[in-house]
């Protein structure tokens, strides 16, 4: 059944009603659109058929796809939905317009690029992501948020710039606009594409513009950043560069570099920056792996990495909210306070870490099965390595410095109603998707959803030629090693904690590479700007000074006034020329 | 040598230790008691690490009794999960040490420490 509204663009839905939003003053109507919205959005992607084009336009010339829904679409669309109704739950205790609507807005294009069906439209809702969701740090009102969201904003249009780029590129050589994966990068526009991505999918030396603005952004601002920009980065790529081999290396390099910045980072939302950053890197190397196993690994690990992580940062939200800061060395002892918060936490943290029952589990065990299946053995090591760095800087130092550890003798009020109703649904799915099946319930639910099932695979399972086989994650080799590798790091962290060794969490600014553009880069750009404020001035003197000297001479040469009009000679030989010229041209003009 | 007992070793003033702030626990939140009353019992540690070991441990012990699978080799060793998440563990953890010297920096570097958003309760 899919009558009309099965063919409009979720997306586009959002976008409207978020747009409109910013400008209903009432909190209470707004607020309740910003609820209805996503859910009226998920029943509409119910009614959607798969794997044909539900709405094109024809714009100067160029055909676009505006709605397309396949099995690899349809899971990262629904985990974006998902996401902004949990978002707008847990913002309705405040009362600002603009966020409220950006929100949705933002939610809405990453909905309608996700289901987009060619490169322009992508890139017309991939630029609507970064221009509405530049409004979520705008409205933290500090001076640090305010330069921190220009340089967001930055980053994110040249991510754009370099698509339209690439897709103009594509268009010339192949005629058509159409979302192809790429074979290689050899073809046209190829390079380009996967540089715009990469920018957006925070890959190692172009990842800092997420842990610089994130943990800037409003409390509610943070939560939502979390969820949109790096996933359709992510689905991006399952799109258009599976089974690339350069991504399975660059994704183990992105797993592994942040767990060491966010054991000595002090601001825990920056902590959990760097473990989405982390989180990332599981999911692009499975990309690259690209085989239905690997990529049914990225969009499962990505549908259960919205939730948990948006979850995660629902709870340093509720902290920051009511203690005023989410630094590790000010706060402690929390449980004492916020006790449903510190559950929803807790529920967060063992999901990320993998704990079996929980959604981690179902969703990492595929990617490390697939990488270990086609031999990459560095890579594996690299993940698994990383699969203990999750547990250290999300499972244990989020809640256990937060929560627990040395009391700071802060007592507040526990999290208000609605954000403790979004952790709770959010610590729901990520137990729901994680447990065993049992009457339909449990992981089932989400492996059913996976973009390479037998029965609907989406065009990027078949290219690598590989059998699609359904898997099993609660096997007694999973479950036993899984829980060796967590219970063995546990016991590290017991031990170090208790010998002293753990290191101590101190204030600071930790360097990253946003130090190169932040310090010798402003640097060259203010010496370069002094510089030129008086080299300019000089250099306009000099030529103007050259100019006025040159011209007086040859005005007191050939000026009326001048040395060649003096006497009576030089009039008449003026007279003379102007005849002679007239008569050139005369018979110039005759002649031909 | 009597000193005043607000004085240290070498003279300078330091603060009564009594008059810190003593964290209290009389305005705990009810739910804090049922669900986490246990934490701040004395024993609590030792019994968190006594479980986690025998937990840990029976766990290899299992390993030596399954006869696992795995695609590469090395893997199906018994304990190398244990081995290789106890020492991936302890290395991200004792390498904040020479990473937090090299790279932490003040507080207000960029000249940005003040970073809390407007939206925070405003009594707080």
């Amino acid at each position: 059944m899919s009558g009309l509204l099965g063919q409009i663009n979720p997306g586009l839905l959002l976008i409207l009603v978020g747009f409109a939003g910013c400008l209903i003053p009432v909190q209470r109507v707004r607020q309740a659109l910003m609820v209805a919205t996503p859910v009226v959005a998920i029943l509409m992607l119910a009614m959607a058929d798969r794997g044909t084009d539900l709405a094109t336009a024809s714009v100067i010339g160029l055909d676009l796809v505006l709605y397309k829904v396949d099995s690899l679409s349809f899971i990262f669309g629904l985990a974006f939905l998902i996401a902004s109704l949990l978002n707008a739950i847990y913002a309705l205790h405040t009362d600002d317009r603009l966020q409220d609507g950006m929100a949705l807005a933002y939610a809405g294009a990453a909905v309608a690029a996700t289901f987009a069906g060619d490169l322009m439209t992508l890139f017309i809702f991939w630029e609507i992501t970064a221009v509405s969701s530049v409004f979520l740090i705008l409205r933290a009102g500090t001076k640090a948020a305010y330069q921190a969201a220009m340089r967001y904003l930055g980053v994110q249009i040249f991510s754009g710039v370099l698509l339209l780029d690439g897709l103009a590129y594509v268009y010339k050589s192949t005629g058509s606009l159409s979302l192809e994966a790429f074979t290689s990068f050899d073809q046209p526009g190829a390079k380009l594409i996967f540089a715009a991505f990469a920018i957006k999918a925070a890959f190692p030396f172009l990842h800092n513009w997420l842990q610089d603005a994130y943990p800037k952004a409003t409390v509610v601002g943070a939560v939502v950043l979390s969820a949109f920009t790096t996933k359709l980065a992510v689905y991006a790529f399952a799109r258009m560069f599976p089974g690339f081999e350069m991504l399975i290396w660059i994704g183990a390099v992105m797993t592994v570099f942040p767990v060491f910045f966010a054991v000595i980072e002090n601001d825990l939302r920056k902590v959990l920056s760097y473990s989405l950053n982390n989180q990332l890197g599981f999911m692009i190397c499975a990309i690259g792996i690209g085989t239905p196993l690997a990529i049914n690994g990225a969009a499962a690990h990505a549908f259960a990495h919205i939730i948990y992580k948006g979850l995660l940062f629902m709870s340093m939200g509720a902290v920051l909210y009511r203690v005023g800061t989410a630094k590790a060395s000010e706060l402690g002892g929390l449980y004492k306070s916020m006790p449903w918060t510190t559950i929803f936490c807790i529920i967060g943290a063992v999901s990320i870490s993998a704990f079996p029952l929980f959604s981690g589990f179902v969703a990492k065990a595929m990617t490390m099965s697939a990488v270990a299946k086609e031999g990459y053995i560095i890579v594996w090591l690299m993940l698994l390595f990383a699969s203990a760095g999750v547990l250290e800087h999300s499972g244990i130092k989020i809640p256990y410095f937060t929560f627990f550890g040395h009391d700071s003798g802060k007592r507040v009020k526990e999290a208000p109603f609605n954000m403790l109703l979004a952790m709770g649904m959010a610590a729901f799915i990520c137990i729901a998707i994680g447990l065993p099946t049992i009457g339909g319930f449990g992981y089932g639910w989400l492996y059913n959803m996976l973009p390479c099932t037998v029965t609907a695979p989406a065009d990027v399972c078949l290219a690598s030629g590989k059998e699609i086989k359904p898997y099993a994650p609660y096997t007694v080799d999973h479950v036993l090693t899984q829980l060796q590798l967590l219970m063995f790091a546990v016991l590290a962290f017991i031990l170090l904690k208790r010998f002293g060794l753990y290191p101590p969490e101190k204030p600071g600014t930790i360097l990253d590479t946003d130090w190169l553009l932040r310090k010798p880069g402003y640097g060259m750009v203010m010496w370069a700007g002094t510089v030129w404020g008086k080299a300019g001035p000089a250099l306009t003197a000099f030529f103007g000074r050259i100019g006025s000297r040159t011209f007086e001479k040859i005005e007191t040469t050939f000026s009326p006034r001048g040395a060649l009009a003096r006497g009576p000679l030089t009039l008449g030989m003026a007279m003379w020329s102007a005849v002679l010229l007239g008569v050139v041209m005369l018979v110039v003009l005759l002649a031909s | 040598m009597n000193l005043p007992p607000e004085r240290d070793a070498s003279g300078r003033f330091v603060k009564p230790e009594q008059d810190l702030p003593q964290p209290n626990d009389d305005d705990m939140h009810p739910m804090s008691r049922v669900l986490f009353g246990w934490v701040s019992a004395p024993r609590t540690p030792m019994i968190l690490l006594v479980l986690t070991v025998v937990i840990a441990l029976g766990l290899v012990l299992v390993d030596f009794a399954v006869n696992r699978h795995e695609y590469l080799d090395f893997a199906n060793a018994n304990g190398f999960y244990a081995l290789w998440g106890f020492a991936a563990f302890a290395l991200a953890v004792l390498s904040g040490w020479p990473l937090g010297k090299l790279l932490r920096r003040d507080e207000d570097y960029y000249g940005e420490a003040d970073t809390t958003p407007q939206d925070v309760e405003h009594d707080s």
